[in-house]
């Protein structure tokens, strides 16, 4: 066919591919939760992670009867590469199907910060699992009222600078914080600036600031050095903490090195070998004693037997990795916060479910051991949430070590 | 036909637009949102187009203009500073500002220094919104900008949502598209092809390629900033990681696989790569693999992309300006040819006094004087590398002399740019024929005209009478000279196809279309065939009754013979005779260094 | 300690990789005046390769081994397939950019792909991160000394080879004028694809030596590298080798000095103001030849 035929067909079909008609059906089936994360592609340890823990959650509830005498289900699971434009194209399409009673946040900050706008003018309950920037939940400050339907079980970084810094300001006056410059670093270094001063006044707090996957932080530690740091606090990834306690020892600087939960992964412990001896880290609570907890350990079963020693819970089965905590066990969480919001206002109506959320008082959680919100506080993770963990080494291995609480 | 391909696009155009605008009250919001993503995109598309499909600049650093059209409208509309319509017109604006200021070190530089160049500028943006927390929020991101997701977005006061907002924003692209249809087929589209094609012969046509590349960036950053700032206004927050490389890639890749220089091919790759990983979700796990493919086979295997499959040639004249013509000559009949309107004493002499040209220890021109008589015919001769192409560079402007003075007429141009030189009315040809190969012959005619436009780029932009009228009364002298150079036949065809022969003549069309003072042809009829070398006497004969002075330069004896009135003879950079033909025959240092044997009776 | 003198020292190592990079570059430019943008994906492949063999419990040998040969192998790829039919096309620089840009883009997103897209350790091979030398007081890792050592090495070597050898001045010839050097029964074609493995096998050598100093690989790695070796090739001088070890080593100490006194916010975009400058002021950087043509 000649070729304006075929462009005029084109633009038909073109059209009609965009076109859906939708299906409107009120019905009391299942209660659907929808949520979209990067769960495929370089940042799907975040996204996968919250699958899976919503999952297990899931699973359970669905074994207990499920929610309001109806079966949940996970309607919408949208990948969106943690690319913040992704998520609002995703998220309208979750807000879209008015089917969805609930919805589980994207994971790190940067997709959450871009979609929390429209779920907040959209009214459905919607709950964070990993994003730690605390202007999510506060977006006009912690003192200020919270987005009325939004709510988070996730380690903020205010939970993690608080407790550095008040680790740091008890044993040394002059503080050299290093943190990657994205919103998790600065903010991270901006608080713990903040939580050191409110302790000791007339401490030195000096900020350096690094590119993610930059290959030398000599300047940044040369400059810490002039100002004479007598620790290191370090706010970042694995990855690039390998980088730093190299530079550290190239250069001789044998100062403590502390960090926040990125810290301490697989990466930074298998980079720089016996050379993460001593280092210290904040993490949640939650696999850090044992023996575990019955409710922690129930779920570390249900998770072996759904997904093995997959790569969010280690090959040592008795000892999960730490990182499971943030990654897994938020979306874990956050679910349980959700349903049981909606169990207790005995309907999926956005504003009573919300209130019901709001009502939650000790409600037994992984990520956090207690879960409270309040009309004024929609985050329900505190500083107590966490530990303070050391790298030892045994045998020829090292492992982490709650040394404070 | 070619009337009817613009006319079918307008209309296919036309009727998807009318779809959307009937469409955007009762669709869901998430589909109102992908078009509304659709036709961003498709704006951005067009932006690189403008740029990189028909000026050839390439651009890898494109999500710094459009990130600027987003911040400049975001900063300026939050917390109802200031509308949100003027918003976006200044971040469109701030986007034409820094493409131009983009130009100008990019103007200086070619191909990978300017990929490498445009590459820093998108990282020393990505790098600059990441550091100016107060200004842009920085790694936190700009939020609460006036948008659709936000449900507060009113312009001039009236509140808009998801399906006024796609309405706006679908009228707004298609307006756009049609404005650029008109650049592309207008002499600024045409220029910047040529520009791309070949900048010195441009330049010797009158077109500026600093300014012509000026414009093209000054026209990409507003296309883009005007993206930018819709895109703004349509997710309410703005986030650094949305401005940084992957988005030059994608916009690359879109663009080059919709095919540089074709506006609907833009559209349709825009449609397709804003939709498919939407509704392919396993797209995204493939997406860079893809892409990487994509890049790099697309250029080497279908440089012309999804256009070059699908859609014919774009072509570069406006259906308008056709009509035009076509209907004052189907009245008027022939067009009058102009020269002969021109009184003798008009005509313009040139005068080269002692020049030199040294190239490091070389001296390719000697001490040269000599005198173009005007309004007659003079021949330049010399054995290959006398210096005869030199000292037409030097005359044109390409090359600057090391000592010595050209004059034409009164005028002292010597110092002067080949540009200028050109506008002036001193036209030169090369020994090569340096068409644009993909344009047809009247497009290329049409080039030669680039020195008597009287219309603005704005006219030209938005398809006003002024610019349809000078169109086509250009288009009418074209058709006269097509005939004079027996070039009608083909009028429609891409130079590219034609036999060498007819190409030279098309370049000589292309310099008489300027109506110049002067014609300085070099070798115009090497690699002629006998009757194309006499259709070419004829042509030079006609320029001579009408007034034109003409410095004719070959190795044909008979041919030039003929023709001209006195000629010089070059050795070595330096005049060994001057004088009337028939002298320089038995001249012996002409004989010595020239004539000797039997080489140069037909050469 | 010697605040300044540290800086500059690990401004020399680092500067050092960039004048590898850069030289690298330089030899796909002399024979075919064009840039592999997706250098870095060959750098990232070594050693994400590398770190996942020796992981695995290959021996060094056999896994740097494995480097070179597939590096070797891809710069014959990245020649045949990218560049000679974006040349023979003609059409300016548009076409070999991007087919290698993509290219490389291709590689990246395969390796995230079959390597997952986690930070992956890299093995101390060269010396360990304690062993140091004292200069005028200042401790002076061997690992970034090594580096330098290497580095010098290896640009001085191709610069006496090119000077000296036959085979160098036949890449000198070729680079003057390819169809004369043809013509005069110079393998032409054999030259260009060996500059091309020859510049891959600089690649993936600054990569090991780059992920020495990092500790970790991860898909994304190589890329900055690589536009910070552009850079540095524009600051010395496209097509020069001495321009190559200046502009590295000049970038270097000039984004450490930056990052020390001013800000470390600036140490990244420094290095890009400095490119578009530069190409803006003396486009043909230090020691080039007139390479760029006016437009």
């Amino acid at each position: 066919m000649d070729r304006i035929t075929y462009l005029a067909s084109a633009a038909v079909v073109g059209m009609l591919a965009v076109w859906n008609p939708a299906a409107f059906a009120q019905s009391a089936g299942p209660v659907k939760l929808g949520l979209s994360a990067a769960l495929t592609g370089p940042f799907n340890e975040f996204g996968e992670g919250i699958k899976r823990g919503a999952e297990i959650a899931i699973e359970e509830w669905n074994a207990a009867g499920g929610v309001l005498g109806r079966k949940v289900e996970l309607a919408e699971v949208l990948d969106d590469q943690l690319i913040p434009d992704r998520a609002v194209q995703n998220m309208r399409r979750i807000l879209d199907n008015q089917d969805i009673v609930a919805i589980v946040a994207p994971g790190p900050s940067g997709p959450t910060l871009a979609v929390v706008g429209m779920v907040v003018a959209d009214g459905r309950p919607f709950c964070n699992s990993q994003a730690q920037t605390p202007t999510i939940v506060h977006p006009d400050g912690p003192d200020k009222p919270p987005h009325p339907n939004v709510f988070s079980v996730a380690m903020s970084i205010s939970s993690e600078a608080e407790k550095l810094g008040t680790a740091v300001s008890a044993k040394y006056n002059n503080i050299g914080i290093i943190s990657e410059s994205t919103s998790y670093g600065k903010l991270g270094a901006e608080l713990i600036r903040k939580s050191v001063l409110g302790i000791k006044p007339n401490a030195t707090v000096t900020a350096e600031t690094y590119n993610q996957r930059a290959q030398d932080m000599t300047a940044q530690l040369v400059r810490l050095q002039r100002a004479g740091a007598e620790v290191i606090v370090f706010v970042g990834l694995g990855a690039d903490a390998t980088v730093l306690r190299k530079t550290m020892t190239r250069l001789e600087i044998a100062l403590p090195l502390y960090g926040s939960s990125g810290l301490v992964n697989v990466a930074f412990m298998e980079g720089v070998g016996d050379l993460a001896v001593g280092v210290r880290a904040t993490n949640a609570t939650t696999f850090g004693q044992k023996p575990f907890p019955a409710k922690t350990q129930a779920f570390l079963d249900r998770y072996r037997a759904k997904f093995g020693n997959d790569r969010w819970y280690g090959a040592d089965t008795e000892n999960p990795l730490i990182s499971m905590a943030p990654l897994v066990t938020g979306a874990y969480d956050c679910v349980n916060v959700l349903l049981s919001g909606i169990k207790r206002a005995g309907s999926t109506e956005p504003k009573a479910v919300v209130r019901a959320i709001e009502d939650t008082k000790d409600m037994p959680g992984l990520l956090v051991p207690s879960i409270a919100f309040s009309p004024k506080n929609h985050s329900a993770f505190s500083p107590s949430d966490l530990a303070i963990y050391e790298v030892k080494k045994r045998g020829d291995k090292l492992a982490l070590d709650v040394i404070e609480k | 036909m070619k009337i009817r391909q613009d006319s079918i696009a307008t209309a296919v155009g036309l009727l998807a637009v009318a779809t959307v605008f009937a469409a955007a009250g009762w669709l869901r919001p998430g589909t109102v949102q992908l078009v509304t993503f659709v036709l961003i995109a498709i704006v951005l598309a067009q932006s690189i187009n403008v740029l990189t499909g028909l000026a050839g600049e390439i651009s890898l650093g494109h999500a710094g203009l459009f990130g600027i059209g987003a911040y400049v409208s975001g900063i300026l509309a939050r917390g109802g500073a200031l509308d949100p319509l003027l918003a976006i017109i200044l971040g469109a604006v701030g986007g034409g500002a820094i493409g131009l200021m983009l130009s100008y070190p990019a103007g200086r530089v070619r191909e990978v220094y300017l990929a490498m160049m445009t590459l820093g500028f998108g990282m020393v943006f990505y790098e600059v919104i990441r550091e100016w927390q107060d200004m842009t929020g920085g790694v936190m991101g700009l939020s609460n900008v006036p948008s659709v997701v936000l449900k507060n977005l009113s312009l001039l006061g009236v509140r808009i949502d998801g399906g006024d907002y796609l309405r706006f924003v679908v009228v707004i692209a298609a307006a756009l598209l049609l404005i650029l249809r008109n650049v592309s087929q207008s002499k600024l589209g045409r220029s910047m092809v040529a520009v791309q094609a070949n900048a010195v012969a441009a330049a010797s046509m009158g077109i500026s390629p600093a300014g012509t590349k000026r414009l093209a960036y000054g026209i990409s950053g507003v296309v883009a900033g005007l993206a930018g700032a819709l895109y703004a206004h349509l997710v309410g927050y703005l986030g650094p990681d949305s401005f940084g490389l992957p988005r030059s890639i994608e916009v690359l890749v879109i663009s080059i696989v919709g095919g540089l220089g074709s506006i609907t091919g833009q559209v349709l790759s825009a449609i397709a790569f804003t939709v498919l990983p939407e509704r392919l979700q396993a797209f995204a796990e493939y997406q860079f693999i893809v892409y990487g493919l994509i890049l790099a086979c697309t250029l080497v295997l279908m440089p012309k992309g999804i256009a070059g499959l699908l859609l014919p040639a774009p072509r570069f004249i406006r259906s308008g300006s056709k009509r035009r013509a076509d209907i004052a000559t189907k009245g008027a009949g022939e067009a009058a040819p102009w020269f002969l309107e021109r009184p003798a004493s008009s005509s313009v002499a040139v005068r080269v006094d002692n020049v030199t040209v040294r190239f490091g220890g070389l001296v390719a021109v000697d001490n040269v004087s000599l005198q173009i008589m005007p309004g007659r015919i003079t021949g330049l001769i010399g054995p290959n590398g006398s210096g005869k192409s030199t000292l037409v560079n030097v005359i044109s402007g390409v090359y600057r002399c090391t000592s010595g003075a050209v004059h034409f007429g009164p005028r002292l141009i010597s110092g002067l740019s080949d540009v200028n030189i050109a506008r002036l009315g001193l036209i030169r040809t090369f020994q090569d024929p340096r068409l644009v190969p993909s344009f047809t012959v009247r497009e290329n005619l049409l080039l030669g005209r680039s020195r008597l436009w009287k219309h603005s780029a704005i006219a030209a932009m938005l398809g006003l009478p002024a610019a349809t009228d000078d169109e086509g009364a250009a288009l009418r002298a074209a058709e006269a000279v097509l005939q004079q150079t027996g070039l009608t036949d083909v009028a429609d065809r891409p130079v590219e196809t034609l036999p060498y022969g007819s190409m030279r003549l098309a370049e000589l069309g292309r310099a008489i279309m300027a109506c110049p003072d002067v014609l300085l042809l070099d070798e115009p009829a090497a690699g002629l065939s006998e009757p194309e070398v006499a259709r070419l006497s004829e042509i030079l004969r006609w320029l001579k009754t009408g007034g034109v002075t003409v410095l004719l330069i070959d190795h044909h004896m008979d041919f030039i013979a003929g023709l001209v009135d006195e000629v010089f003879v070059l050795d070595s950079g330096r005049i060994i005779f001057s004088g009337e033909i028939e002298q320089m025959r038995k001249d012996p240092d002409v004989v010595a260094a020239y004539l000797g044997s039997e080489e140069l009776e037909h050469a | 300690m010697n605040f300044f003198l540290t800086l500059v020292l690990t401004g020399v190592s680092v500067g050092s990789v960039y004048a590898l990079i850069a030289t690298g570059l330089n030899l796909s430019f002399w024979t075919t005046r064009t840039l592999n943008f997706g250098q870095g994906s060959i750098m990232m492949l070594c050693s994400f390769g590398f770190a996942f063999m020796v992981t695995n419990r290959v021996s060094l040998p056999v896994a740097i081994g494995v480097c070179f040969v597939v590096s070797a192998l891809i710069g014959v790829v990245v020649e045949r397939l990218t560049v000679r039919p974006a040349l023979k096309r003609g059409g300016g620089s548009m076409g070999w950019v991007v087919s290698t840009l993509g290219l490389g883009i291709l590689i990246q997103g395969l390796a995230a792909k079959f390597f997952g897209s986690q930070a992956v350790a890299f093995p101390e091979i060269l010396f360990s991160v304690r062993d140091s030398v004292r200069i005028a007081g200042v401790a002076f890792s061997l690992q970034y000394a090594v580096v330098i050592a290497i580095t010098l090495t290896v640009i001085l070597s191709l610069e006496l080879f090119l000077r000296h050898s036959r085979l160098g001045h036949a890449v000198r010839a070729v680079s003057e004028d390819a169809e004369f050097a043809r013509v005069q029964g110079i393998p032409v074609d054999l030259i260009v694809v060996s500059s091309f493995v020859a510049s891959s096998l600089l690649a993936a050598l600054a990569g090991l030596l780059a992920a020495q100093i990092g500790g970790t690989v991860d898909s994304s790695f190589g890329f900055d590298l690589v536009l910070l070796g552009f850079v540095a090739g524009v600051l010395g001088g496209m097509g020069s080798s001495a321009g190559a070890l200046f502009g590295g080593i000049a970038l270097g100490i000039i984004t450490k000095l930056v990052g020390g006194y001013i800000s470390t916010a600036a140490e990244h975009g420094i290095a890009f103001a400095l490119l578009m400058l530069i190409l803006a002021l003396l486009p043909n950087g230090f020691f080039g030849r007139n390479e760029v043509r006016r437009a």
